[in-house]
């Protein structure tokens, strides 16, 4: 019975101790990957445009590399599709034509012959069009062979009508192995392997340059291109299980699918080739801590966060520290237990009770919705509100930790200090203040992880998800926390991006966590002093 | 070199012209200085409770206009939340409800491995030890609660989706869990102070009597303790109704009280979520917004409460702990 109680109640600590170690370590691996992370070419690109980083003639063999090692890709997809998607090619037989009207005219040629010649192209040109959207191989063949009938004639051959011949002969390779049968199908998931590329490796070159950062870019991580590359070979499809039950997924090769066209080989050569495409490297993108973020954080990092988080804090502590050591030397030295302050103490430990929603409340209605207009300032959200919001939320944590390190401070030296003719305010200043100073820090440190983390004060009366860096107090700005919340629930396109989401978490979580073991390491000096080691 | 230094001891020290008595200036101007030092100590001491004054008059100013927009009967008993609607219904019940489910849940799997833990640590492991467990939960408790929410979204809540196969990840049972992390810290700690505050001399009574240590425990030392323990176990609980980011994020944010009650796989709303969810997209000054701040009200009368009671048992601790010494 002893035994089992005790290995409960150890248990308990087990517990404790899993629990913390299940949400930190699964939380700060990830967030690790925000940082330390193997880039792709892709990511170089974006950090030499964006933010004018990296190596640029380095940046340009490797652009030139890899631009030879994808051709084939393109090249592959674009065979294919002119057997698949006739449409683009419809098109362009269609301009041809007009063309090659201006042509003749340009050319002066008139009467009889300019209408001869024109009933020919129109007629080839419908010829070829009904090629395209055929699925009769023998009618195919057939127009195929008329519109070659014409490629010796010369008036034809020496002009603009050359390329409808050149498309004409590209597509016929094209059908060369395709079943006319999956036409439809194959035009589906062709759309859906352009997209897949246009993802791993940004737009195709040559294309207009989209006007988003974050469609300018491929796969810029290689974990992503990792992905893209699963999603590319072996797409999901969702089967129907019996009527009624949910649908199951289920994964095919999507080179079985194009088995026996001029696309399959694209799928091996991905398979292969895909790091030559996009050599990934090493990255250790520390600057993660001070960029600014591009899309919503799809690229880019924390920076104007740490900023905003920082000076919350240290806004709010200016406030604090003296309200809180002075107030706490009120109640160590000068106070006797009477009514006021059991009073005080009382108010301190409600306020150490309030939620923080509350006060975030508070804030709103205090400092947004009266103060500030009081003062003629905008009644918004600003990092003054806040800050004062977050000062009053710290306000009894503050006072107790001084409290407690004035408290320690042992007798013998007051009372050597007032012995020696030293005043009260003297000795406090001289005597009582320094001896406590290594406590109060703990205090102000444990207070400033506090602050650092706290969302619900700020979420009201200072804080935005999307706000450009802060120019006064008067400014909304970015927080860690906040922005922890907005990547988490509201983002969605942070959604794409884990690791910029864990990032930002564990950032903060960094944060709290580098300050807080600060105080405990000085706390535990402090207690090896007071020990007299 | 040494005879120098003789010298200068054997001098009587500098005589300072500076009569011993005060003249009556000095005397008026140092007892100013004291008094007017310390009214300034006062002040400033004042401010913490000006800062809760002005908590509950801002609170109460702008929830005040809700009562005479809506009526509070309505408010407290009725389940329907359109606040936007065109007849809109400011029904606070479920999340008045959802508040305290999670709560009371998080409790019960927070008290029991809470007291454990303080049990554990105050009687059962060496001093030493103890000081290794315990910035375990210093950092349990630093951690924010911004960062337990995003823990219970993106990583809890799709592993119970998944695992557990409930319908949503966000829900009841997420939010206590992860609530429940969050409270022990407050409980452990305070609970152990009571337990240490029993001091050696009834244990050593107890043993002495041939108990064994469960008996010396559960009969002894968390009877004597037990004004710190509730103390604890009401701290704890304040930190739970007083949570906003964890809820928010993975409570579900539901409009429903969950039937069946014992469903914990359902989404409740608490107050703090839906202040938190609500106030950015109200406008100021309308009944929705004023409604919020009336729920808010409502959350700082409750945690005054709780507080009040909190105090009470901490206080009989500290007089129980005076009578045993």
């Amino acid at each position: 019975m002893d035994k089992f109680f005790t290995g409960l109640s150890g248990f308990s600590i087990v517990l404790l101790t899993a629990a913390l170690l299940i949400v930190l370590v699964p939380m700060l691996l990830k967030g690790g990957s925000a940082v330390f992370f193997k880039g792709t070419v892709e990511f170089r690109k974006m950090q030499a445009d964006i933010f004018n980083r990296g190596d640029d003639a380095a940046l340009k063999n490797e652009k030139e590399r890899t631009r030879r090692a994808r051709e084939f890709i393109y090249d592959s997809i674009e065979t294919f599709k002119n057997g698949i998607d006739p449409a683009a090619l419809s098109e362009k037989v269609r301009q041809i034509n007009r063309q090659f009207g201006e042509q003749l005219k340009d050319k002066g040629i008139e009467g009889e012959d300019y209408q001869s010649l024109r009933s020919i192209a129109r007629e080839l040109r419908d010829k070829l069009i009904e090629a395209f959207e055929s699925n009769d191989r023998n009618l195919i063949n057939e127009n195929i062979k008329f519109v070659f009938s014409y490629k010796q004639d010369n008036r034809l051959a020496n002009s603009g009508m050359k390329e409808m011949f050149a498309i004409a002969e590209k597509f016929s390779r094209a059908i060369e192995n395709v079943d006319f049968q999956k036409r439809d199908r194959y035009a589906q998931s062709l759309g859906e392997i352009e997209e897949i590329v246009t993802q791993l490796l940004g737009p195709k070159p040559g294309e207009p340059v989209p006007v988003l950062a974050m469609a300018r870019y491929g796969a810029t991580r290689w974990e992503q291109a990792e992905k893209l590359k699963e999603q590319l070979l072996y797409p999901v499809r969702w089967v129907g299980g019996k009527p009624g039950e949910p649908l199951v997924a289920e994964k095919y090769s999507r080179q079985e699918e194009f088995k026996g066209t001029a696309i399959e080989p694209l799928f091996g050569y991905v398979d292969k080739e895909l790091s030559n495409m996009l050599e990934p490297r090493r990255t250790f993108y520390w600057q993660f801590f001070i960029d600014d973020s591009i899309n919503s954080h799809y690229f880019g990092g924390v920076g104007p966060e740490i900023l905003g988080t920082l000076l919350l804090t240290i806004v709010a502590m200016i406030f604090v520290i003296p309200l809180g050591v002075i107030s706490a030397a009120y109640l160590v030295e000068c106070s006797t237990e009477n009514l006021a302050v059991k009073i005080i103490r009382m108010c301190i430990n409600t306020l150490a009770g309030v939620p923080s929603i509350v006060f975030g409340l508070f804030g709103l209605a205090f400092f947004v919705l009266y103060l500030l207009p009081l003062f003629g300032a905008p009644s918004k959200g600003n990092i003054l509100a806040a800050s004062l919001t977050l000062a009053v939320l710290t306000l009894p944590l503050m006072i107790r930790a001084s409290e407690e390190a004035l408290r320690a401070v042992p007798h013998t030296y007051k009372e050597a200090s007032l012995a020696l003719g030293a005043g009260h305010f003297r000795t406090f200043i001289k005597v009582t203040l320094p001896a406590a100073m290594p406590g109060i820090l703990t205090g102000i440190i444990l207070s400033l992880g506090r602050v650092a983390g706290e969302t619900a004060p700020i979420l009201f009366t200072g804080t935005a998800a999307v706000a450009s860096i802060p120019k006064s107090l008067f400014d909304a700005t970015r927080t860690l926390s906040y922005g922890s919340y907005d990547m988490a629930v509201g983002d969605r396109i942070a959604a794409m991006v884990p690791h910029q989401q864990y990032g930002m978490v564990v950032t903060l979580i960094l944060l709290v966590l580098i300050l807080n073991t600060a105080a405990i390491l000085l706390r535990w000096k402090i207690s090896k002093k007071l020990r007299g080691h | 070199m040494k005879e120098e230094y003789l010298l200068k001891a054997a001098e009587p020290a500098a005589e300072t012209n500076q009569s011993l008595v005060l003249s009556p200036l000095q005397d008026i101007k140092g007892f100013l200085f004291l008094h007017i030092g310390r009214s300034f100590l006062f002040l400033v001491t004042c401010v913490s409770v000006l800062a809760v004054l002005l908590i509950f008059y801002f609170v109460i100013r702008q929830a005040l206009p809700f009562a005479k927009m809506a009526s509070l009967t309505q408010f407290l008993t009725d389940t329907r939340w359109q606040p936007e609607s065109d007849q809109p219904g400011f029904g606070a019940l479920p999340f008045i409800v959802g508040s305290l489910y999670v709560t009371f849940l998080s409790l019960l799997f927070a008290v029991p491995v809470g007291i454990l833990a303080a049990v554990f640590l105050s009687d059962i492991v060496s001093f030493r030890i103890r000081n290794i467990i315990k910035p375990v939960i210093e950092i349990l408790a630093a951690i924010p609660s911004v960062a337990y929410g995003f823990f219970a979204v993106l990583v809890l809540a799709p592993w119970m989706q998944k695992r557990l196969g409930f319908s949503t990840g966000t829900n009841i049972l997420n939010a206590s869990i992860i609530l429940s992390i969050m409270a022990l810290p407050t409980i452990i700690s305070v609970a152990e102070d009571a337990l240490c505050a029993i001091g050696a001399e009834l244990r050593e009574a107890s043993y002495g009597l041939g108990a064994t240590r469960v008996e010396t425990v559960f009969k002894v030392i968390i009877p004597a303790a037990h004004s710190g323990i509730i103390a604890a176990i009401v701290l704890g609980m304040m930190r739970a109704i007083g949570e906003t980011m964890v809820v928010w994020m993975a409570a579900g944010n539901a409009r429903q009280i969950p039937t069946p009650w014992w469903d914990l796989s359902q989404s409740v709303g608490t107050m703090t979520a839906v202040i938190a969810g609500d106030m950015a997209e109200t406008p100021k000054g309308s009944a929705h917004f004023h409604c919020l701040f009336m729920i808010g009200l409502l959350l700082l009368l409750f945690t005054f409460f709780l507080n009040t009671i909190s105090e009470y048992f901490l206080a009989g601790a500290k007089k129980k702990m005076g009578k045993t010494r």
